[in-house]
């Protein structure tokens, strides 16, 4: 499953933290038909490349799955940012 | 007891085969249950890692701020298609790579890195853990890389 919500987490203070939802799945429907349209495009320059495009799309696809629960943060002093997917 | 050895056991009783014939034929019926159960044991008695996690903590000196912490964990399977995406890369564009690699000084030749390798690499993950002590100036940095 590819993930759906981001959320960036930012405080400034150890009792204060503002979290920032992100709709992920708003920008894979934005997304969708712009990769429709370019699909042509990408399949010529994976044929150009010598890249097989199913496989391309395959791994693409494999990432975007793969991406779920991934978690960067930074803490400095009682300041800290840090970013997950859901 | 199983029903298996039960019998066996009945058929010693009864006479129909001897003592010999009885153990040859208990260790015949014991020997697939214990090497699936060996089997079993591999899988999950270790159980394979989900995400790396790279955790750095730096402790400055007074007067040099406060401590500085980054915390990441990707998981294993984006490594995977990581590793799968590589292994598209065009051999031209590899090339191209290992001449600008030994132009920095790295001699690393990335056509002789084959996915297969990579997978192996990910798979042995596991067993990896980096803890790096170091006292730079004013900071002391501890780095922390393991499977979890």
């Amino acid at each position: 499953m590819i993930p759906f919500v981001a959320v960036v987490s930012l405080s400034r203070q150890p009792s204060r933290t503002f979290r920032l939802w992100i709709p992920l799945f708003l920008i894979w429907l934005l997304l969708l038909p712009l990769a429709i349209l370019l699909s042509p495009f990408l399949f010529i320059a994976c044929l150009a490349c010598r890249v097989n495009p199913f496989r391309g799309v395959a791994v693409v696809w494999q990432i975007l799955t793969a991406l779920t629960h991934t978690e960067v943060g930074f803490e400095h002093r009682s300041a800290g940012m840090s970013f997950h997917i859901l | 007891m199983n029903e298996h050895r039960r019998q066996i056991l009945q058929m010693l009783a009864e006479g129909k085969i001897s003592a010999d014939e009885a153990e040859r034929l208990i260790a015949a019926c014991e020997q697939p249950a214990s090497s699936a159960s060996s089997d079993s044991g591999a899988t999950t008695g270790k159980p394979r890692p989900k995400y790396l996690r790279v955790q750095v903590d730096a402790l400055e000196d007074e007067g040099h701020g406060g401590p500085k912490k980054v915390n990441v964990r990707v998981p294993i399977q984006l490594l995977r298609a990581g590793v799968k995406l590589a292994g598209l890369v065009p051999p031209q564009a590899l090339e191209k790579a290992n001449r600008e690699l030994q132009q920095k000084g790295i001699p690393l030749d990335l056509t002789q890195i084959k996915p297969d390798n990579l997978e192996e690499l990910i798979e042995h993950l596991s067993d990896l853990t980096v803890d790096v002590d170091s006292n730079e100036g004013h900071e002391k940095v501890k780095v922390r890389v393991y499977c979890e």
